[in-house]
């Protein structure tokens, strides 16, 4: 059974999809183990969240060799690494190559990812949609540190939207490594670390995990209908017997989030943010018909 | 008895030709021993040291602590047929290949837009694909001397049937195991914190390969934001993260990652990053190197008529944190 932390603090009003799957994520990070990201966005802004109610004494390295930083946010755009912020009061500054080998040797517990698209295999694509062979696509950057993340961690969670172009029965590509074909030993065929794989797929509406290397859903988040998740997946998973709520986000998860981790909302407000949800008088949870206003959008990057 | 090492698979993708002791004889023949001054432009590099159809690397990025300055003069030269090692890259790859400088790419990660999709699309640019730590690993390999070096990430996925990489089964433990062919490229780029003029080098802070791709190059170009005198590098010698005797050339280039950030010592431009990113994603680079590339001389006419030296102080003044970034 999955375990995730109970959340603090009284049940927030008005929160986005984007800020939720934040929180939900934040609640399921494990105190005392490492963690491979992906610098800034979603991963980054959850774990850095985590620190700061649930798990303070879990760890995270990014791709360019910074070991446990308590880094000074905000970071400027796309400052996400090799940068001194980002770089922060970490206890050790490594290489591209220092942290492959570290995860090569089993030191990353968990890596958590984005991806474009994910297949019930836990497979991801980040390199292009369409037909590769066919010259028929749409080129995207590529799987980055993905890749490594996915084969060397011991367990791998994707974070990605809950739409149906993103789950699909066959990624275009894969990028990094799921479980494959889904047979049994098929990433040990391939040469990758035993014991190693996709762990959970966590969407703002939903959270699955693997049964048999198939996904399988496990929880959903209040304000949608199980119709509405299997709604928007070119697949059906397999779904567990007892399904987990997704609590939503507190007062005191949002205040930490939009006022120390994101103040200049570059994950929280700027982008692809999903709808705001908000919470009715009967205490069940809808889409509300207008934006709140207050916040600023600064016309950033999405990406920190 | 023949005894064959067992090949399980193996990827399609054209690899940078593997030549051990062809790069022995490079450095026996090319790199020098003896301590030379090696201060020029980055005019001189890039012209002595790149030639068309060259490999090559660039350390970090355009902006995060990298060689900024000398991609542009790479641009500027109009280098063609470049093979890029496009790992962990947000703009400079598309600057490059928008400049017609790019005809291959090996990936790991660049930023993604309708510059580098339609060099694609229209064949001017192949890709092979890699992720940004098999990239790394394979420059390892390089720095190393070896041929190759088993890895065990990157088996399994589709960029493995379009790259150089192989599976056997492992002679030892008798497991699949993916290797990645070494990586020796023809030139790197590589930006620093200080060095003195022969080339022993210092990097503050994360990075990528630096270390490796200067080993692992038979052209080595270093460029700084500080010259020091080789007495304050024999002072702390732990600092030498680059040996003088893998440089072939020194460019003093105060700024030179700029518009990026150069850890400890200046912010990025973040006006600048937004701009060329939005281009990099929505089009429009032609409009960004025509000003920032073409319509100047060089780094320091950009720095001087483009910038300014307020602007070049308040991304001084923004670099506030400081521990860890002097010696």
């Amino acid at each position: 059974m999955i375990q995730m932390q109970q959340p603090k603090g009284i049940p927030a009003a008005y929160f986005n999809e984007r800020e939720h799957q934040i929180c939900v994520m934040a609640r399921l990070i494990e105190d005392g183990k490492t963690y491979w990201v992906a610098g800034g966005g979603t991963p980054m802004a959850s774990i850095l969240l985590a620190k700061k109610l649930y798990a303070p004494n879990a760890v995270y390295v990014t791709e360019d060799g910074v070991l446990a930083p308590e880094p000074a946010l905000p970071l400027d755009p796309i400052m996400t690494m090799v940068s001194s912020r980002a770089s922060y009061r970490a206890l050790q500054w490594g290489t591209m190559n220092s942290v492959g080998f570290h995860a090569q040797i089993g030191l990353m517990d968990y890596g958590i990812l984005n991806t474009l698209q994910v297949d019930p295999y836990g497979n991801v694509n980040s390199t292009l949609l369409g037909d590769y062979k066919s010259g028929e696509f749409r080129r995207f950057g590529g799987p980055g540190g993905a890749d490594s993340i996915a084969s060397l961690c011991w367990r791998t969670i994707l974070m990605t939207d809950h739409e149906k172009r993103k789950f699909v029965p066959r990624v275009d590509f894969i990028s990094s490594p799921g479980f494959l074909d889904g047979t049994e030993g098929a990433r040990e065929r391939a040469g990758l670390p035993k014991d190693t794989g996709p762990y959970l797929v966590l969407t703002p509406w939903a959270l699955f995990d693997y049964e048999e290397r198939y996904l399988r859903l496990i929880g959903i988040s209040p304000f949608v209908t199980m119709e509405q998740v299997l709604g928007e997946m070119n697949f059906r998973p397999k779904i567990a017997p007892q399904l987990i709520t997704l609590e939503p986000p507190t007062e005191e998860e949002l205040t930490i989030l939009r006022t120390e981790i994101d103040p200049r909302g570059q994950v929280t407000i700027t982008g692809d943010i999903g709808r705001w949800i908000q919470k009715r008088e009967d205490g069940t949870y809808g889409p509300v018909e207008a934006e709140p206003e207050g916040r600023p959008n600064p016309n950033l990057p999405r990406s920190w | 008895m023949v005894k064959e090492l067992e090949i399980l698979a193996e990827g399609e993708g054209e690899y940078h030709p593997v030549d051990p002791d062809g790069f022995r004889q490079w450095v026996r023949d090319h790199k020098k021993r003896a301590l030379v001054p090696k201060l020029m432009s980055a005019k001189e590099a890039i012209e002595r040291f790149v030639q068309d159809g060259d490999y090559l690397v660039y350390e970090c990025n355009y902006l995060q602590r990298g060689p900024a300055a000398l991609i542009r003069e790479i641009i500027r030269q109009r280098k063609r047929n470049l093979w890029l090692g496009a790992k962990f890259t947000w703009v400079a790859a598309a600057l490059l290949v928008e400049a017609g400088c790019v005809s291959k790419m090996d990936v790991g990660f660049f930023l993604f837009g309708p510059t580098v999709d339609r060099a694609v699309k229209e064949g001017r640019v192949k890709i092979y694909e890699y992720s940004n730590v098999v990239m790394t690993n394979r420059i390892k390999a390089g720095a190393m001397g070896i041929p190759f070096l088993p890895v065990r990430s990157f088996g399994g996925t589709d960029g493995f049937n379009y790259s150089g990489a192989k599976i056997i089964r492992d002679p030892y433990t008798g497991q699949p195991t993916v290797i990645v062919p070494a990586l020796n490229p023809d030139v790197a780029l590589i930006h620093v914190h200080q060095a003195d003029v022969y080339g022993n080098a210092r990097v503050f802070g994360t990075g990528i390969s630096d270390v490796e791709s200067a080993l692992a190059s038979k052209k080595v170009i270093i460029s700084t934001e500080e010259i020091v005198d080789t007495e304050e590098i024999r002072h702390n010698p732990g600092l030498t993260a680059i040996p003088y005797y893998c440089v072939d050339a020194v460019v003093h280039l105060p700024f030179g990652a700029y518009p990026g950030e150069m850890a400890g010592r200046y912010a990025s431009d973040v006006e600048h990053v937004v701009q060329v990113v939005g281009a990099t994603m929505r089009g429009g680079l032609e409009v960004y190197l025509e000003k920032w590339v073409y319509g100047v001389e060089d780094h320091f006419d950009m720095l001087d008529r483009l910038v300014g030296w307020k602007r070049l102080q308040q991304l001084v003044q923004r670099a506030t944190i400081k521990e860890g970034y002097l010696p």
